[in-house]
């Protein structure tokens, strides 16, 4: 493929290992950059800014109400990225946060303390900082606390700053309870919630909810999903032409920018690059050897060049989990009809979330997340499996080893031939994994020189194991 | 430790020394007295695989192979009915799962000195006690005392308090061992450990590790003849593996342009 000419509408424009990435990803950086710009001026034009975290659903609200939102787990992720997160996780150990809590939060709590103290932005804020909101909405769910505390410890350096917290609840998976019985009852309290969530910023940005705009973000959200989905798919060719490492900068378009118009034409552009890609052969890497899934935990914003690594040595990415969690099209979803955009909003998240549901019950030992990776192994033809426990992030680090094990039982894909009483036999085995082990903003947490062994032995366990069912 | 394993059907020369900051430089010295003990020059080597944490600095290596590969080969080779290795090295421990002599799995713990052979290093220091002393020491224990610092530094700690309150030495040597096969099951445990088990690096030469991992495990491991060495008995063999496949292919051996100095290392 190296020899292979690329086109003009598609030019290489990477750098080393990642010189093959797709066109759409390469513009996000500076998507992201003009966007913290952008903020930064809507603040000083006296425009209501509002904290934000990300998959909330509440993302079409805040457009409807022309609110600017800054994702301050973005914010973060920026930090790391630039390797500039240690000052304010330190700022925030100081001010007695331990370090074991959420990194995203901690670091976004020294910061903001840090801000309030001076009256001003931190000296040389990574891409001119994060501003000073007028609300903050959070948002917990049910698996993620720092997402419900975080705000609430920022009022200490900013107590005129009102919180909305959005419970944005969904059933727990249950194998002998059927969904249906019950998502009534959260679809009721999710709607009366969000009405809240309307009033709260009405009140207090003194904006006025447009509900005819509000129904034409929501379509243009869900075909934007559509687009969304149709990239997930297209990515399952061989070779694969986007992986992981590409959509760590893609998410940015799913999880920010979801609603706008930017966001649609963002996915667009992805969904026709792919398509020429798998038309054409085109692949992330000039020689695909092995075909990983990304199978959970937020990555190290500070390492993704661990990706290139990969890359390096032949193995790709054509799925991951993070951020995937609601990638589905409403076409799937079957939500009942109703005139009411709120309504509309919590069947869409309660179909969302619990979409592997009723799959993940016909399959004895199997349970939403490990449903989720099955059915991408066999997708997207998986040759082995990575995760990332960063250790201060508890809502994907406790489940992840579990998951693994259930896999590791009830979907065993390769076949290998064994000697038993001096007769051979074709059995099946599960795949490798590989765990990382680092943080997500906390870069002392990381060794480049160990994660790189580890990855390389992983890959010689790939070779490994691709021999054996060679033999067969 | 450095290893260098040299060998043709047989071993022919093997050699393990302490790695020094200044012998990461100077691999080739090791090399030269493996080379003089085997009486060859280094041309008459076929083939030069380096493996371990030190392999990037091995410029006279044809290639470089991953420790996890080279323990799996070197074991399998002595003991083919193998399915998990346990390796406990002085920097880290490592869990690798075989099938058919293969790796399929494996896990690593490289960020806590916590379950490697440090951690009995310095609290066998902070005791004073030698390290070789402290397994068979541990075995006359008659109450093994319990360790619940996971962390070495606060382990160091509570042993030299457990030693002020009068605790017999035995009885803390024999409560560090437990805690550090605690903690090396753990996290073995995620390859799904299946017999046989075999321990290699400096920990399988205390017996008192290796008993208090048997007493957890629920029965008995095995100890290859001398346990330091398997990782590099591994690389040999697998530098053997690729000359005698080039050979039998008809194709030549990939090899790099070998230089045996020492080697410039950059800050």
């Amino acid at each position: 493929m190296a020899e292979q000419k690329w086109p003009e509408k598609y030019p290489i424009i990477g750098r080393g290992e990642r010189k093959y990435g797709t066109v759409a990803a390469m513009k996000i950086p500076s998507i992201v950059k003009a966007d913290i710009s952008r903020i930064a001026e809507a603040k000083k034009q006296g425009k209501p800014i509002a904290y934000c975290f990300i998959q909330s659903n509440y993302d079409e609200i805040i457009r409807a109400m022309d609110i600017v939102p800054m994702w301050t787990e973005n914010f973060a992720g920026i930090c790391a990225a630039k390797r500039d997160a240690q000052r304010f996780l330190e700022k925030a150990e100081s001010l007695g946060f331990s370090r074991s809590l959420c990194t995203y939060a901690t670091c976004g709590i020294g910061f903001d303390a840090w801000r309030e103290e001076l009256g001003q932005m931190p000296p040389d804020a990574p891409w001119g900082g994060q501003v000073r909101p007028d609300v903050m909405l959070s948002s917990g769910q049910i698996i993620c606390d720092p997402r419900y505390r975080w705000y609430q410890a920022c009022q200490q350096f900013q107590p005129d700053v009102p919180v909305y917290h959005l419970d944005a609840l969904w059933p727990l998976y249950e194998n002998d309870v059927d969904r249906h019985e019950v998502e009534g009852y959260y679809v009721k309290y999710l709607t009366e919630d969000l009405r809240g969530l309307v009033k709260f910023l009405e009140e207090h940005l003194y904006k006025k909810m447009d509900w005819d705009r509000l129904w034409e973000i929501i379509r243009l959200a869900d075909k934007t999903t559509d687009l969304l989905v149709e990239c997930r798919e297209l990515r399952s060719a061989v070779p694969t032409p986007m992986d992981t490492g590409d959509a760590m900068n893609t998410m940015v378009a799913q999880c920010f920018m979801m609603g706008t118009q930017e966001a649609y034409e963002f996915f667009r552009d992805l969904r026709d690059e792919l398509k020429y890609k798998v038309d054409h052969k085109l692949g992330i890497v000039p020689e695909e050897k092995y075909r990983l899934i990304w199978a959970g935990g937020l990555p190290s914003w500070f390492a993704l060049t661990d990706f290139n690594y990969f890359w390096s040595k032949g193995a790709v990415f054509p799925v991951e989990s993070t951020y995937n969690e609601l990638a589905y099209s409403v076409r799937e979803l079957d939500l009942p009809k109703t005139s009411d955009p709120l309504e509309y909003m919590a069947w869409r998240w309660i179909r969302r979330q619990t979409y592997w549901w009723d799959k993940a019950r016909k399959r004895p030992g199997s349970e939403p997340d490990v449903e989720r990776t099955i059915n991408y192994i066999e997708q997207y033809k998986i040759d082995g499996i990575v995760v990332h426990e960063a250790f201060s992030c508890r809502s994907w680090h406790v489940g992840l080893l579990w998951m693994l094990n259930q896999i590791a039982k009830i979907c065993r894909p390769i076949p290998v031939l064994t000697v038993k009483g001096g007769q051979k036999m074709k059995t099946y085995r599960e795949l490798p994994s590989l765990v990382l082990e680092s943080d997500i903003v906390d870069i002392s947490s990381y060794s480049e020189a160990d994660t790189r062994a580890k990855i390389d032995a992983f890959i010689e366990t790939l070779e490994a194991v691709k021999s054996q069912r060679a033999e067969i | 430790m450095t290893k260098v394993v040299i060998m043709n059907e047989e071993i022919i020369a093997s050699l393990v020394r302490v790695t020094t900051p200044e012998q990461r430089r100077l691999a080739n010295k090791v090399m030269e007295e493996a080379l003089e003990r085997a009486n060859f020059s280094f041309d008459e080597i076929t083939y030069v695989v380096a493996t371990g944490y030190g392999r990037i600095n091995v410029a006279f290596a044809d290639k470089q192979v991953t420790e996890i590969s080279c323990h799996a080969r070197g074991v399998a080779s002595l003991i083919p009915t193998v399915r998990t290795i346990i390796d406990i090295g002085g920097q880290d421990c490592k869990g690798i799962k075989l099938s058919a002599g293969k790796v399929v799995n494996f896990v690593m713990n490289d960020k806590c000195a916590a379950g490697t052979g440090r951690f009995l290093e310095i609290t066998a220091r902070a005791l004073g006690v030698k390290l070789e002393e402290i397994g068979k020491l541990s075995l006359t224990s008659r109450k093994p005392v319990e360790i619940s610092s996971t962390c070495t530094v606060f382990a160091e700690q509570e042993v030299v308090t457990k030693l002020a309150e009068g605790i017999p030495l035995s009885d803390i040597l024999a409560g560090l061992h437990q805690a550090i096969a605690s903690r090396i099951l753990t996290m073995v445990s995620r390859v799904r450990i299946e017999r046989e088990v075999v321990v290699t690096g400096g920990g399988a030469k205390n017996v008192g590790l290796v008993r208090a991992l048997e007493s957890r495990l629920g029965f008995p491991v095995l100890i290859p003849p001398d346990p330091l060495l398997t990782g590099a008995i591994g690389a040999a063999l697998l530098g053997r593996d690729a000359a005698e496949k080039a050979q039998k292919e008809g194709l030549p051996l990939a090899k790099r342009q070998r230089r045996l100095e020492e080697v410039e290392l950059f800050a």
